[in-house]
């Protein structure tokens, strides 16, 4: 399989891992106030913070997979999870690494080093897993991570706030410089002590009052 | 390792979509469902509200389920994606439900996020599949058809209590819902009317044996309206791209 094309299936939006019942946060930070001016922004934002926790952790999970580093797995959820304080927001991210997971082991049975990670793991140590048993490399899955997000966002403004497309095609398209930033800043990971650890306590607070609202577009 | 169904999997419950526009009785219909069976299966149900939790609080606050039984999805202002072409947060709350009732329950409901006429539940999310109508929105409702009013395995027309007071004949809905539906059974209920929740839970009782004997084969009522000439044949068993009219 050319790794291009493993990439492009794993950022397309038809991918069924239920990618439309998330919208980066956006949802809460809109109900909050947050405008469409706003949107390119947040999306930075969160390349700069959450994202990069999620790549970076990402990035370094393929690395301890390809090293057979399964115990070392435990200790980098456990650093993932310090550098993720809203519980909103880690139940989100296990609830779709068990999407991808179930449809990475049904797509690619013989991808056994997904077999590596513990039990619910985080979407990004999946990432990891699949990268690793794709043969991706880790500028690909960061950039992976970084692009994925700025689409989620964008694509959830489509439905949050009224919007011409090719406008927020126009956002995703000058995000793209950020999102080769991010992939420069982790790619070269590999140990759980070196995960960053930006804070992001607007997105947290924003994340933890959607969850309790009751009225909810998106899971998150 | 793949997780294709095995011989070693646990036998999981039955999935029974309820679908229909908004409005029509949905919650309602599940609620009746978990009054008069929750005393002798185990229920689960997962709801898809479009932009509340309504349902899945209208179904806590009934008291028919414990309220850890009924759990609800967001499917991000796609109520027609999360239950047909990815139905990977239907599938999960399912799972879910399953593990944490330790692969005991025996039927799991899933209510689709009230929309219009032409969502219909994959065969791949649930095992049969129940369209919902009432009276209210219209005796001309039926006639007009639509992939679920045709196909859907059971079509309920909802409330028919009301026909005298929103000026709609009953019995002529129902001819009609007959007609476009052809061998398919439809069930006029209402919740006044013990007869017709006897006629729903027969039903239903129906294609669960069906399903705990393996002959219950899952069909799609499909996303798109009959053809036009209106005959009843399906073309299931021709290749694709096959038949040409």
């Amino acid at each position: 399989m050319h790794r291009d094309l493993v990439l492009m299936l794993l950022a397309d939006a038809r991918l069924p891992v239920a990618g439309h019942t998330q919208s980066g946060t956006l949802e809460p930070a809109v109900r909050d106030g947050l405008g469409a001016d706003g949107v390119p922004a947040y999306a930075r934002s969160r390349l700069r913070t959450v994202t990069t926790v999620e790549a970076a952790a990402a990035v370094v999970a393929r690395h301890l997979v390809l090293g057979r580093g399964a115990a070392d797995l435990e200790d980098l959820e456990e650093a993932w999870e310090a550098r993720s304080p809203s519980a909103p927001l880690r139940e989100a991210s296990r609830r779709q690494g068990r999407a991808l997971l179930r449809l990475a082991r049904r797509t690619w049975p013989g991808a056994v080093a997904l077999d590596a990670l513990p039990p619910a793991p985080p979407r990004a140590l999946v990432l990891g897993a699949v990268a690793a048993s794709l043969e991706l490399d880790a500028a690909g899955l960061a950039r992976l991570v970084g692009y994925d997000d700025v689409q989620t966002v964008c694509a959830a403004s489509l439905k949050l706030l009224p919007l011409d497309p090719t406008v927020v095609t126009g956002w995703v398209a000058a995000l793209l410089p950020d999102v080769e930033a991010l992939t420069a800043s982790v790619s070269h990971l590999t140990d759980v002590d070196d995960l960053p650890a930006p804070g992001s306590p607007l997105i947290e607070a924003w994340a933890q009052a959607h969850a309790v609202t009751s009225r909810r577009l998106f899971h998150a | 390792m793949p997780e294709f169904p095995s011989a070693h999997a646990p036998r999981r419950a039955l999935r029974l979509g309820v679908c229909g526009p908004v409005g029509t009785g949905k919650s309602s219909l599940i609620a009746l469902l978990c009054r008069e069976l929750s005393g002798r299966l185990e229920v689960g149900v997962v709801t898809n509200d479009i932009y509340t939790d309504e349902d899945a609080r209208f179904l806590r606050a009934s008291g028919v389920l414990e309220v850890d039984r009924i759990r609800a999805v967001e499917t991000g202002a796609c109520p027609h994606t999360a239950i047909r072409d990815d139905i990977t947060a239907n599938t999960l709350a399912i799972e879910e439900l399953e593990e944490d009732y330790r692969h005991r329950l025996d039927l799991v409901l899933i209510e689709s996020g009230g929309d219009n006429l032409t969502a219909t539940f994959s065969p791949a999310l649930v095992d049969v599949q129940v369209f919902v109508l009432d009276v209210a929105g219209g005796g001309d409702v039926a006639r007009k058809g639509g992939p679920g009013i045709e196909r859907a395995d059971l079509l309920v027309v909802n409330k028919t209590d009301l026909g005298p007071h929103v000026g709609v004949e009953v019995p002529r809905m129902l001819a009609d819902a007959r007609l476009a539906r052809g061998e398919r059974p439809v069930i006029g209920l209402s919740r006044t009317d013990r007869d017709s929740i006897d006629q729903l839970l027969t039903w239903l009782e129906g294609r669960r044996s069906s399903y705990l004997a393996g002959d219950l084969v899952p069909s799609d009522p499909g996303p798109m309206a009959s053809h036009s000439h209106g005959h009843d044949h399906t073309h299931e068993d021709e290749p694709v791209g096959a038949h040409h009219h």
